[in-house]
């Protein structure tokens, strides 16, 4: 058999879908990135992963993904969505792109797309419940809590975010995110 | 009752249960194409005579290619790599596990090495990295309590970083279970009511926790039934068969149901308090199963009602109102470890600080709760369970579960309220 008769068909359609969850995953990469400058938490959360931290976040079978991972110098970088020359460690696949909607439209939480099996992991435990937190922390920030409410747990109380970390982080993490 | 919108079950092991089951053996390696299997076991089943058994089984048709006997209780990726080395050397081609939780993880550890042709267990861990078929595997428990026989998953430790690491897969499934009473016979009333209780757990968090599904669900509440009607019964007589076949019935049951539903924070925070103090699995979750329950309440309080039925019967539950149930419930299992307390002299703890060691000395020091804490929100269980819990809140959790005191609900930090019963704080 002639392996080459049969090319690898890539998925077609659903273009608009496609774009929006490319454009979201833009934006929440650029805000991991400016959050880990902004926010304690986060930085600490990256502080304790290793140093050649790599996340993958893509749809399944063609994309679009986004990178966010540490640098040379361990700063936290958005790494654009081609995972080609870097060293993926911790690979988080998204099954589909209609499960990749309801996830960025903020209608299933990461931790419900996880338990409804919509969510591939390949890497370490502890990375992928440390990327979950930052990834938490990062909505909080970029969404009003009407619809962040939708996409975690438990909305952060005030003991566990005051409004003024919120408020002036929200502005700083939007700032960096698209500007610099 | 809601049906999730996509959820997937596997469960292709093959289950062989009764009293004899295990003169089964030989058809079962025949069926695999194997002639030469590796028993991996640890001293204490050793010394229980449970190897005999299978010897005997395999008669003379079938040369075991050779008998580790030396798992720890809490197996590490060191005795993986050994037994694994042992394994090539004697040119075995598949494993018959014999033995609790340790034997049987270590038993799928050691599978992934020797299927795998590696040396490097740290290369296997997570989701999504083994791709493709292991060698055959039979399970024969000797406990009911882990349920291994039934899951995807193989928890090994790593001593040297005090963490313990998750292998999921479905490559990692048995491909038999044989659940033979003869084997559970000799289990000490203390190891019998804490294993018993760890299936417990199993079935509740499968039932309550995010992944749940009408096939786990089914699976959860026959193992609370069995193990409810006949967990007294094999504490106070070792020798009921029956009520040992029926134990070791609801471990499977409820391994099958968490296998596909996963579990939540109980585990998160007992697989913590046994990498960091070294207690039993089983033993972590009796004192923790009610205080996860009662953490969730206000997200999943209808299905902790509805566990009433199982466990207490259809008077008890028909006669309870329905914003009653949870809290009875709750209220049941704890009066189930202490009865078991009392059946076992004193042996089953109810809370953290009663845990002990062979010489009586406390196994969780007040001063680890903080790091047990820590360490439970980098476990992957967290991920399933309703509420949220940040290091406050598992540190509240393990300083009352370590007094035996129940959770102040009042300071629970709660989410979006889910449950459709409203549960008094």
């Amino acid at each position: 058999m002639n392996i080459n008769k049969y090319p690898e068909i890539k998925s077609g359609g659903k273009l608009i879908k496609k774009i929006y969850v490319a454009v979201m995953l833009w934006i929440v990469g650029r805000a991991i990135q400016a959050a880990s400058r902004v926010d304690r938490e986060v930085k600490e959360e990256f502080g304790r992963l290793s140093d050649d931290f790599m996340m993958h976040l893509h749809v399944l079978p063609s994309g679009p993904g986004m990178i966010v991972g540490k640098d040379k110098n361990g700063k936290v970088k958005y790494m654009g969505w081609n995972p080609k020359g870097k060293k993926i460690t911790l690979d988080m696949k998204v099954k589909n792109i209609e499960g990749a909607m309801l996830m960025f439209t903020f209608q299933e939480s990461t931790c419900v797309a996880s338990a409804n099996n919509r969510l591939a992991v390949s890497g370490n435990v502890p990375d992928t419940m440390a990327f979950i937190r930052i990834l938490n922390i990062v909505e909080t920030y970029l969404l009003p809590k009407i619809i962040t409410s939708f996409a975690v747990k438990r909305y952060p109380k005030w003991s566990q975010m005051s409004p003024m970390r919120k408020y002036a982080g929200r502005v700083l993490v939007y700032v960096r995110t698209f500007t610099f | 009752m809601q049906i999730p919108g996509y959820y997937e079950f596997c469960n292709k092991v093959k289950t062989v249960s009764g009293h004899n089951a295990l003169d089964k053996l030989p058809e079962m390696l025949a069926s695999v194409n194997s002639v030469k299997p590796m028993i991996i076991t640890d001293r204490g089943v050793n010394g229980a005579g449970l190897i005999e058994p299978v010897k005997k089984a395999l008669g003379a048709k079938v040369k075991a290619g050779g008998i580790y006997d030396d798992v720890p209780a809490d197996s590490d990726v060191k005795t993986v790599k050994d037994i694994a080395a042992k394994y090539r050397a004697a040119k075995c081609d598949s494993i018959i596990a014999v033995g609790g939780g340790s034997v049987l993880d270590t038993a799928k550890g050691v599978n992934i090495l020797v299927s795998e042709n590696s040396d490097n267990l740290m290369n296997f861990v997570g989701f999504g990295a083994l791709k493709r078929r292991l060698k055959p595997l039979i399970a024969v428990p000797t406990t009911s309590g882990t349920g291994s026989e039934m899951t995807l998953v193989a928890v090994i430790a790593d001593h040297e970083r005090d963490v313990k690491m998750l292998f999921p897969s479905l490559f990692l499934l048995p491909d038999f279970a044989v659940l033979d009473s003869r084997m559970t016979k000799t289990l000490p009333a203390a190891l019998t009511a804490f294993t018993a209780m760890d299936a417990m757990t199993h079935a509740c968090e499968a039932y309550t926790c995010l992944s749940k599904n009408p096939l786990s669900d089914s699976t959860a509440v026959m193992a609370i039934k069995l193990i409810s009607e006949n967990i007294m019964q094999g504490v106070k007589k070792p020798g009921d068969m029956q009520a040992r076949l029926a134990l070791a019935n609801a471990s499977a049951l409820a391994g099958m149901s968490f296998s596909n539903s996963m579990v939540g924070m109980i585990h998160a925070i007992g697989h913590s308090i046994g990498a960091i103090c070294h207690v039993p699995h089983g033993v972590c979750m009796s004192v923790l199963l009610p205080y996860g329950l009662e953490y969730n309440l206000h997200k999943t309080g209808h299905l902790t009602g509805e566990l009433l039925f199982p466990l207490k019967g259809a008077e008890a539950y028909n006669s309870a109102k329905a914003e009653e149930r949870p809290l009875l419930t709750i209220k049941a299992i704890r009066e189930m470890n202490s009865d078991l307390r009392k059946a076992t002299g004193g042996k089953h703890p109810t809370c953290l600080k009663e845990i002990v060691d062979r010489d009586g000395n406390m196994m969780v020091p007040r001063e680890v709760l903080s790091d047990i804490a820590l360490l439970s929100l980098n476990d992957g269980a967290m991920v399933y369970n309703p509420e949220d819990l940040d290091y406050k809140d598992a540190l509240m959790v393990l300083e009352k579960a370590w007094e035996g005191e129940p959770l102040d609900r009042k300071k629970i930090k709660k989410g979006k309220k889910t449950s459709l019963v409203k549960v008094k704080d």
